[in-house]
């Protein structure tokens, strides 16, 4: 059976035989579940004392409670990432043998974050050598030891950028004259009209 | 198959009858307890004072069944070959019964932990990918250049480290394909085989 909040896949077997385990609890409770599964998901911490406050009406084991929190996350998330809207959501999970009440719930607490989830993962996708930050100097050289006059403006860019591997920051600078730098800038500027005309 | 025990392994453990068998059990105990845990000098100190004998014989002993205990769950002998070996050592019957519950209730563990201990090679953590198009470069304008990026994270012990590989789609669905047939290469005769005699 395909479900569009898996991708058009198959329901994975462990969240199929954890809806019996949310079932166990009553709506109320899940909806507020939802709550802090949907806080976690946005990295503002989860409580944990009051998940398990709302599961021991439920005499939920600790295994339960961890089950029903991957369950709740793993519905939340998948929905926010193939952008399914709550109404299919909430039928798909219905389908899935969870109690309309729950659904109801789960539905509305994704409806009120789905932006907020949607914006969240796409700060967490995959992103290279981030650019961190950029400073610059322009100097003017005198003389040097090679030529009494010089007398030529140089830029210095420090740049620092995240490694691709590590995810440290990795610092870069570069002495750039001035011919160089003026065919740099119209390279990028040209790229940047590119992404403008994009957008 | 029966153990062998070196004259200075016999030695140590020859402590182990001059105690009562209760103070036996609670070395069998504290010698599992090093094996899931790592030794603690300390406990040496305590013991040796409260049964008045030197600190050094009470660690031989201990250290002495924890060899015994490793060398039997290691070789995985049965219950009549860990008899046999240990009657060598002249205990009394009381005490060979006791070494031979300590060494069938830990077993299984003891074998867990011995499992850890073989090298390994860093293995799969996290993928995170990445779908782009390259649309235009400074060589070239006007491009429709697809490339997935992959950032396999993998981890080694304790370390963890990540690699970045990119990809074009014709190649990522050659390497899907050759995984599958990996894959499937479980469930062909030549492997179901094999796997039906080790079992």
């Amino acid at each position: 059976m395909r479900f569009r909040f898996c991708g058009d896949l198959d329901c994975p077997d462990w969240v199929l035989a954890e809806m019996s385990t949310l079932a166990r609890m009553s709506s109320v409770k899940m909806k507020l579940l939802c709550v802090q599964v949907i806080k976690d998901l946005l990295d503002e911490g989860i409580d944990y004392d009051k998940v398990s406050k709302l599961t021991s009406d439920a005499k939920f084991e600790s295994g339960d409670i961890k089950a029903s929190i991957a369950v709740l996350s793993f519905i939340l998330s998948s929905a926010a990432k193939h952008d399914v809207d709550s109404d299919s959501l909430s039928s798909e999970l219905q389908q899935l043998g969870l109690p309309k009440e729950h659904t109801t719930g789960l539905c509305k607490s994704y409806e009120d974050k789905h932006s907020a989830l949607q914006e969240k993962l796409r700060e967490i996708s995959l992103r290279l050598g981030r650019l961190e930050a950029v400073n610059w100097r322009v100097d003017y050289t005198l003389s040097s030891s090679e030529l009494k006059q010089v007398n030529e403006p140089t830029v210095q860019l420090k740049l620092q950028a995240q490694d691709p591997e590590t995810d440290s920051t990795q610092t870069t600078v570069v002495t750039i004259t001035a011919d160089k730098f003026r065919v740099l800038l119209t390279e990028l500027k040209q790229a940047q009209t590119m992404m403008n005309a994009l957008q | 198959m029966l153990l062998v025990l070196s004259e200075e392994h016999k030695e140590h453990l020859g402590f182990l009858s001059e105690v009562d068998p209760a103070v036996v059990g609670e070395f069998g105990r504290i010698a599992v307890e090093f094996l899931k845990k790592g030794s603690n000098p300390k406990i040496y100190e305590g013991a040796a004072r409260k049964l008045n004998v030197s600190s050094e014989s009470v660690q031989h002993g201990v250290e002495g069944l924890m060899y015994l205990l490793t060398e039997s769950s290691k070789l995985m002998i049965s219950e009549v070959d860990f008899q046999d070996s240990v009657l060598v050592l002249g205990f009394s019957e009381e005490l060979n019964q006791l070494l031979l519950q300590l060494y069938l209730e830990n077993r299984k563990e003891i074998r867990q932990i011995l499992g850890k201990l073989a090298p390994s090679l860093p293995h799969y953590h996290n993928l995170e990918w990445r779908l782009d198009v390259q649309l235009a470069s400074r060589a070239l304008r006007h491009q429709v250049k697809p490339t997935v990026t992959l950032k396999l994270h993998l981890e080694d012990g304790a370390k963890r480290s990540a690699r970045v590989l990119q990809t074009d789609p014709a190649t990522l669905q050659h390497l899907i394909h050759e995984l599958e047939r990996a894959l499937a290469e479980l469930k062909s005769s030549h492997c179901r085989r094999i796997l039906r005699n080790i079992k």
